[in-house]
């Protein structure tokens, strides 16, 4: 799930893109951790996420995976996760999980300011925490800021530069609406991490601010998100 | 990937769904694999829908519109005709799948996506401790993907400031050299979506890392997302912010955090 560490975007959008996942360590809390990940997805469904999956099965976004169909078939030691567009909804789940008291190692990607305080409030201290620092090397070899806002939404690269530009494309000839090409670029991702809510919006946005106006990133490293 | 030619229809719905643009179409007219390329993640075979039509089928239906000067816009998220094949995968190739392929388990780690645990489990398993840093360093993400040539020079790059590398990493198992960083010499041709190298380091020395990054970067022909880490303290500061800072770099203001939930807890008095 470092899947979900770099996403990029500007501040604004980013409020909008919460992921929370269990994760076990073998030898630890692996083993018979299988209902114990059914009772997170549960727990993740009553509060409507936008996006969720298992990385072994795919996302619910799938055109053949039902979520009842998704939970029976669960096995110990996948990674599910669920995504969230906004803090409020997510520290509902926090509570709801810290009743449950699962043992499982529950994590969050988004802006990690908002995650603190999400823990305060529910009167929990973080326990460990990673950063991006931002993309390096051949810097050159990528596409416009746009392209890559949608292409770290699923870490694990399924979504293609090709296939963004495609659907962007299709949204600017009007052959598809936002939601449908936001929803064809989640359909890639295997693990459910991809926030189609927010892609749809960056669609949205691209409509009366213009397509693929931006340039190419500059030849130093950058950041993982970009200012506003 | 292989594509079977006598059922392909060259429609070409998989070349803008392929993660590495390795598909294109050949002078048949059907569709070809640059199997150079290609890191075997299947997401073509996944995500574009058999529709199991005879070729014959869709041919005679193609060139009927054709003569009628009509066009037709299928679906993207559909194969025609079934033509993907996914090809049994044999050592070293196989790695282009457990790399690339996040449906894929590691069998050194047991772990799906790339085959890591982070902080993931931090909570449960105490990997990196107080004064401890994490350092991630994914080569070939975004998008670009990365052969092991590549990811050797990195490790090489890192393996002489003597960080300790995870042992319950899929890339740890490949370097046959942890002083050098050398990876096995027959894997080196082979491509990956990307590959995470993660190190465990002591906090204050987080600047000479990143400086190591900072040369070999240059000398790579793909992109690395790099990432630090480590065990909060009491009040919920995170340590290694003051050396990241320290050594010039930005932080990006989204992350990732473990929430401590995990049981049984790690304690720090353990062994």
């Amino acid at each position: 799930m470092t899947n979900t560490l770099h996403r990029q975007g500007e501040m604004e959008s980013l409020k909008h893109d919460y992921i929370i996942f269990a994760h076990t360590a073998k030898g630890k809390n692996r083993e018979g951790s299988a209902e114990k990940n059914r009772e997170f997805m549960r727990i993740c469904q009553k509060y409507h996420p936008v996006n969720m999956g298992d990385v072994k099965q795919g996302s619910v976004l799938h055109d053949d995976i039902e979520f009842q169909s998704l939970l029976a078939t669960m096995e110990d030691g996948t990674v599910a996760a669920a995504v969230f567009t906004d803090i409020d909804t997510l520290q509902k789940v926090v509570e709801d999980l810290i009743r449950a008291d699962l043992g499982l190692c529950i994590n969050i990607s988004g802006l990690l300011d908002e995650v603190r305080k999400c823990c305060r409030r529910v009167g929990i201290t973080r326990h460990s925490a990673e950063h991006s620092l931002g993309v390096w090397g051949a810097l050159d070899r990528l596409p416009e800021r746009e392209v890559m806002e949608f292409n770290t939404m699923c870490g694990h690269g399924m979504v293609s530069f090709n296939l963004i530009r495609k659907m962007i494309e299709q949204v600017r000839l009007r052959r598809m609406t936002p939601k449908q090409a936001a929803g064809m670029m989640a359909k890639c991702c295997e693990c459910g991490a991809f926030n189609p809510a927010r892609a749809e919006a960056l669609l949205e946005r691209m409509r009366s601010r213009g397509f693929l106006h931006s340039e190419k990133r500059a030849s130093s490293h950058g950041l993982a998100t970009l200012p506003e | 990937m292989d594509i079977d030619k006598t059922k392909c229809v060259g429609c070409g719905n998989c070349h803008v769904i392929c993660t590495m643009g390795a598909i294109s179409l050949g002078e048949d007219g059907k569709s070809v694999v640059n199997q150079d390329e290609c890191v075997e993640c299947s997401t073509c075979y996944r995500v574009l829908r058999n529709e199991g039509y005879p070729p014959w089928f869709v041919r005679a239906i193609r060139k009927a519109l054709f003569f009628f000067k009509l066009g037709y816009l299928a679906d993207i998220d559909l194969c025609p005709t079934g033509a993907l094949t996914p090809p049994e995968l044999t050592w070293p190739r196989i790695l282009r799948a457990q790399f690339s392929n996040p449906t894929v388990v590691h069998p050194g780690t047991g772990v799906p996506g790339r085959g890591t645990d982070e902080i993931k489990s931090n909570d449960v398993t105490g990997r990196l401790r107080q004064g401890e840093a994490g350092l991630v360093v994914e080569i070939g993400r975004p998008g670009l993907g990365a052969f092991f040539r590549d990811i050797e020079k990195v490790a090489m790059a890192l393996a002489p400031l003597a960080p300790i590398f995870e042992p319950e990493n899929p890339v740890t198992h490949l370097i046959s050299d942890f002083k050098t960083g050398r990876m096995k010499e027959d894997i080196l041709d082979e491509k990956v979506l990307s590959a995470i190298i993660e190190m465990k380091i002591d906090l204050e020395r987080i600047p000479v890392f990143l400086l190591a990054l900072e040369k070999v970067q240059r000398e790579i022909d793909t992109v690395i997302s790099v990432g630090v880490a480590s065990r909060c303290l009491p009040d919920g500061t995170i340590p290694h912010e003051e050396w990241v800072q320290k050594a010039g770099y930005p932080l990006s203001p989204n992350g990732k955090t473990n929430l401590g939930l995990g049981k049984p807890r790690f304690r720090e008095d353990e062994p």
